[in-house]
């Protein structure tokens, strides 16, 4: 690729509800149209959240919704393709609000590079994972270790990654992921990563988010960035 | 994958069959399998008038949902209402049963700006 690094800006949001980041990430995808903003990354976690897609079945889903407040879990059925999802603290969430149209107008294209992105950052902590022919997300063996689900609309990307590093993975026995029998998942540290946190995680994603979109990722400063901290501001997020 | 060489085809991974001033609007082969299973395709009505390179509906599949767009401009004359129950025959058959839209359109020169199935396949490897 031959054009000029594009600035993108991280942050990282910390523990945030399902709910909230998808009101964000609406209003800053239109700013990103509208060329109000940057091309951005939010990092973030959920609290324990079960989303069901637009095609999901509740077969998939192995507790009654009526249970999960319960169990602290908030139930969300989403605007988007794709089954049923878990979202947890522990588990990395990227949502990139790129506008493709300045960088490759291709849907699946970009696939592809948010997959490159997590199997580069894995490699970092000496896991090899892969994509696999006809399922969703990143792999390692036999095993689900991050999911996959955008939506692009006018080339603003929304939604994005979702990456187990040090989940409690008994929250995935509430579903069949993804609607994919006999596939289990796994994370980080199931992997052989005994300590490792989102903490760690992040500065080398960003490193491959810089690497394989060929962005110069700027960590985010509310001085620098007002038109940003203002939209950040309206959703009490004080960064 | 296929790419059948008597289609033309868009950089968005669509295909088109031109048949007199009318063109038959779908997804590839290659998309489809990178997509995965298509779960909803949100079409415009007949009649409307769409523009070369603007977006006409949304493709929902597992891993995605994005803007289809028009590969000619012109009039919206007929929408494969099948896939409004079975968005999964795009899966199945994406040069046949799985056909989107067809466009009347209004200028023929709009084609020379398409990919020829050659073209498409260096796009694609």
């Amino acid at each position: 690729m031959g054009r000029k690094k594009i600035t993108c800006v991280y942050l990282n949001l910390g523990l945030t509800d399902y709910q909230t980041a998808w009101k964000l990430q609406k209003l800053l995808a239109e700013n990103r149209l509208q060329q109000h903003i940057p091309d951005l990354v939010l990092f973030m976690e959920h609290p324990h959240t079960i989303t069901m897609g637009k095609s999901g079945r509740e077969e998939n889903l192995l507790i009654d919704p009526a249970q999960m407040t319960g169990k602290g879990i908030v139930y969300e059925k989403v605007d988007r393709g794709g089954d049923v999802t878990y979202h947890g603290p522990g588990q990395l969430v990227a949502y990139p609000i790129l506008n493709l149209s300045q960088i490759r107008e291709d849907v699946i294209w970009y696939l592809r590079q948010l997959e490159e992105v997590i199997i580069r950052t894995l490699a970092q902590f000496r896991i090899s994972a892969a994509r696999k022919e006809k399922y969703t997300g990143v792999w390692v063996g036999e095993e689900k270790i991050a999911a996959i689900g955008v939506k692009v609309s006018r080339w603003i990307t929304t939604h994005g990654l979702a990456l187990n590093i040090c989940p409690d993975m008994s929250y995935y026995d509430y579903i069949i992921p993804c609607g994919i029998r006999n596939k289990n998942v796994t994370s980080m540290v199931k992997s052989g990563k005994e300590d490792v946190t989102p903490a760690q995680v992040i500065p080398k994603m960003v490193n491959q988010f810089a690497g394989v979109f060929q962005f110069r990722m700027m960590p985010y400063n509310h001085v620098s960035r007002p038109v940003l901290a203002e939209l950040l501001a309206s959703h009490k997020m004080n960064y | 994958m296929d790419i059948p060489e008597d289609l033309q085809y868009t950089e968005e991974h669509e295909w088109v069959l031109t048949e007199d001033n009318t063109a038959a609007i779908g997804i590839t082969d290659f998309a489809q399998g990178e997509l995965g299973d298509v779960v909803f395709i949100e079409m415009p009505q007949v009649g409307d008038l769409v523009q070369q390179m603007e977006p006409f509906g949304t493709i929902e599949a597992v891993k995605t949902v994005a803007d289809l767009f028009a590969p000619v401009s012109g009039e919206v004359v007929e929408l494969n209402t099948l896939l409004e129950d079975s968005p999964n025959l795009i899966n199945e058959d994406p040069y046949g049963e799985g056909w989107i839209i067809k466009i009347k359109f209004s200028d023929a020169a709009e084609l020379e700006n398409l990919l020829s199935a050659d073209d498409y396949k260096n796009l694609v490897q």
